[in-house]
């Protein structure tokens, strides 16, 4: 067995302010070298804050982080201030949902990513340009000479994408964090993104995490899923396992409001309510205010994670009376 | 106070299966200055009937959001007219004041349109003031209208914007756009900024007071799923003009624009067994400053010949005839090689 790329141990993260917010409760995951994990969740799951942690981008003094975080045989919560930051970049990177925010309007895209790449790399700047060069070539960027000496605001928004990606490749990331890369983007342009990183992570071989609301691009670009609901992962399982059997209520509900194959003039069966707030730390089902199928155990203890296969975990204390036959 | 349907408060003037909104030319363009324009809606033509819900889909900068300002005269045109039930908006038969009163707008971004120093019953309350409804009454209406969009009046009326989620907040401008009786509702990406569970939610909500209130949508939206679900009729939009129209089934199961089946082809498969293998498109949608000659999908277009350079081609009836397309393909005797030879019109 391969040792994983990384691995995640019951991971708390709280912010701790005027009201202490539990905004990840204990998420255990791991990702293969070379594979593509999708965690699929609605605003406020705990999916960014999950990515952002594997990163250690979370405002230090605010926030209080538990459990164990390896990657590539690093503990993460563990490196100091130099290590962490040969680590940023070399091992893991990230591209963001808005290329507009995360690029510098004031320098040029060829510089920021020569920069990254001599930050890395005994290069010199000849070198770290014509390498930059190579990068915008292989993110597909037309006219990429011309492009090395645009800044941000002179591309359109799929070629700022297309930039990210080349910077955040620069020095060469065994794993890369995606936060919603494709929201902003519009239809034609999203689907040139998303296979852009498919075959990327598959030609580099990189470990990927792809954090999306959307189930439509997780399953384009994904292998595994998580599902996450109020800070923890409810479901986990191949693309197909939750697209074909999704065990887990929320995975369900989340499956019907897309509305693939939805029939026209029926009401959907909408999930009622709305998320909970993460002021403490839960001790029952998160899920249950809302879940049509909730029993008195549910908002009685925490749900038990119920194995039903290898890597496929469910949340719910109805996951294995489901799997009895009728 | 109930509220009334419009069959009863003869507001309605030529009868259920007649348009209730006719847009001719419409036409808006912005000028930047050194002889830049970006033509933002470039002669529009679109009927919405009575009842009906018509979608509208296009990617950022194809007009969808300008038409949609234009036909609730937040904007005026440059060119163009709208009849409304058979009366022209600003005509002597049809105030600008009386045509807002029957066409509201719901936008994408809950917070930003709503006044945050207003509690959400003064909010909805407010057109109805504005239009002469005394305080009292209008404050009643509200209670009632927030009980119908699901938020209980006891709890919610008092609270301010920032005190409810996106959901609820989407829920109170829904209801103030409902306070004022109207009978063209334009929602502009309204569920886009919504969890999926929520958007849910309220478009069950929307379904709802459709049949309730016997009201006409448009629809605007991104997400081509919500639009098939929720429209009885689409209209596509590429850089300022519409490139296909009709019935949604036909639209969605048999494009003939091949911007159209760019768009669709475009949608995430939902399939692990059968990912999208290619993108259906290159390049970002081109800007509507000086957009291209002649069809202005042909730089894009993979099926693109000589004449789609030359000549705009004009909405022509595709498939069952309740449909349009504007392509060369479809016209006869266009020039196009795949066009239809010009005695098969007949």
């Amino acid at each position: 067995m391969t040792t994983p790329l990384v691995a995640m141990e019951n991971v708390t993260v709280r912010f701790k302010g005027a009201q202490t917010v539990h905004a990840v409760n204990g998420v255990s995951l791991t990702l293969e070298p070379g594979k593509v994990l999708g965690i699929l969740g609605e605003s406020g799951s705990g999916k960014s804050v999950t990515l952002k942690t594997l990163l250690r981008l979370l405002p230090e003094s605010r926030t209080e982080i538990g459990g164990k975080v390896m990657v590539d045989g690093k503990d993460v919560l563990a490196l100091g201030p130099q290590e962490l930051s040969d680590y940023r970049g070399a091992v893991t990177s990230m591209i963001f949902q808005d290329p507009a925010l995360a690029l510098d309007p004031v320098y040029t895209v060829g510089e920021q990513i020569a920069e990254a790449i001599v930050r890395h790399e005994k290069l010199s700047a000849k070198q770290a340009m014509a390498r930059a060069l190579e990068l915008l070539e292989l993110v597909r960027i037309p006219s990429p000479e011309r492009r090395l000496k645009a800044y941000p605001h002179e591309m359109s928004g799929g070629m700022r994408q297309r930039a990210m990606i080349a910077l955040a490749l620069a020095a060469r990331p065994k794993l890369l964090l995606a936060d919603e890369p494709t929201t902003a983007l519009d239809a034609t342009v999203q689907i040139q993104i998303l296979l852009l990183l498919r075959q990327l992570q598959r030609d580099l071989g990189m470990g990927v995490i792809f954090v999306t609301h959307d189930i439509g691009v997780a399953v384009e670009v994904s292998d595994r899923l998580a599902v996450m609901y109020a800070g923890q992962i409810v479901e986990t399982g191949t693309v197909r396992e939750l697209l074909r059997d999704p065990r887990h209520p929320y995975t369900r509900g989340l499956l019907a409001a897309n509305l693939h194959g939805a029939k026209k003039g029926e009401r959907l069966e909408a999930i009622p309510g709305a998320p909970p707030p993460l002021n403490e730390a839960p001790s029952s089902c998160s899920f249950a205010p809302r879940c049509k199928q909730a029993q008195d155990i549910c908002r009685a203890n925490l749900p038990p994670a119920v194995a039903l296969g290898e890597g496929r975990l469910v949340r719910c204390v109805q996951a294995e009376a489901a799997l009895q036959p009728a | 106070m109930s509220l009334s349907l419009h069959a009863e408060d003869g507001l309605d003037r030529g009868g259920a299966g007649t348009p209730l909104l006719e847009a001719r030319t419409l036409t808006k363009h912005f000028p930047l200055g050194r002889g830049a324009v970006v033509r933002a809606v470039d002669g529009v033509d679109f009927t919405v009937m009575k009842g009906e819900t018509l979608g509208v889909v296009g990617e950022s900068g194809c007009g969808k959001s300008t038409t949609a300002r234009v036909v609730m005269q937040l904007i005026p045109q440059d060119e163009g007219q709208m009849l409304f039930d058979g009366e022209a908006v600003g005509s002597s038969a049809l105030s600008l004041k009386d045509y807002r009163r029957q066409a509201q707008m719901v936008f994408q971004d809950s917070f930003a349109s709503l006044n945050p120093r207003l509690t959400i019953e003064d909010s909805i309350a407010f057109g109805p003031m504005v239009h002469g409804v005394p305080k009292s009454g209008a404050i009643l209406r509200a209670r009632d209208l927030l009980a119908r969009v699901g938020l209980d009046p006891a709890r919610f009326a008092a609270r301010y914007p920032h005190e409810l989620s996106g959901g609820q907040r989407q829920r109170v401008n829904i209801a103030r756009a409902l306070a004022l009786g109207p009978r063209l509702v334009i929602l502009d990406e309204a569920v886009s900024a919504l969890d999926k569970s929520v958007e849910a939610q309220v478009l069950n909500l929307l379904m709802d007071l459709r049949e309730e209130f016997g009201l006409t949508y448009i629809f605007i939206s991104h997400d081509l799923n919500v639009v098939r679900f929720i429209s009885d009729r689409v209209m596509v939009m590429y850089l300022g003009e519409v490139v296909e129209i009709g019935p949604v089934e036909e639209l969605y199961d048999d494009p003939r624009h091949p911007y159209t089946k760019a768009l669709l082809s475009a949608m995430p498969s939902m399939d692990p067994d059968n990912r999208t293998m290619e993108a259906p498109l290159a390049g970002d949608p081109p800007n509507p400053i000086n957009p291209p000659e002649g069809c202005r999908f042909h730089p894009r277009c993979p099926q693109a010949q000589t004449i789609c350079s030359k000549a705009k081609p004009a909405l022509t009836p595709v498939g069952a005839g309740q449909r349009l397309a504007a392509c060369h393909m479809e016209i006869p005797g266009s020039g196009h090689s795949r066009a239809p030879a010009l005695e098969d019109a007949a």
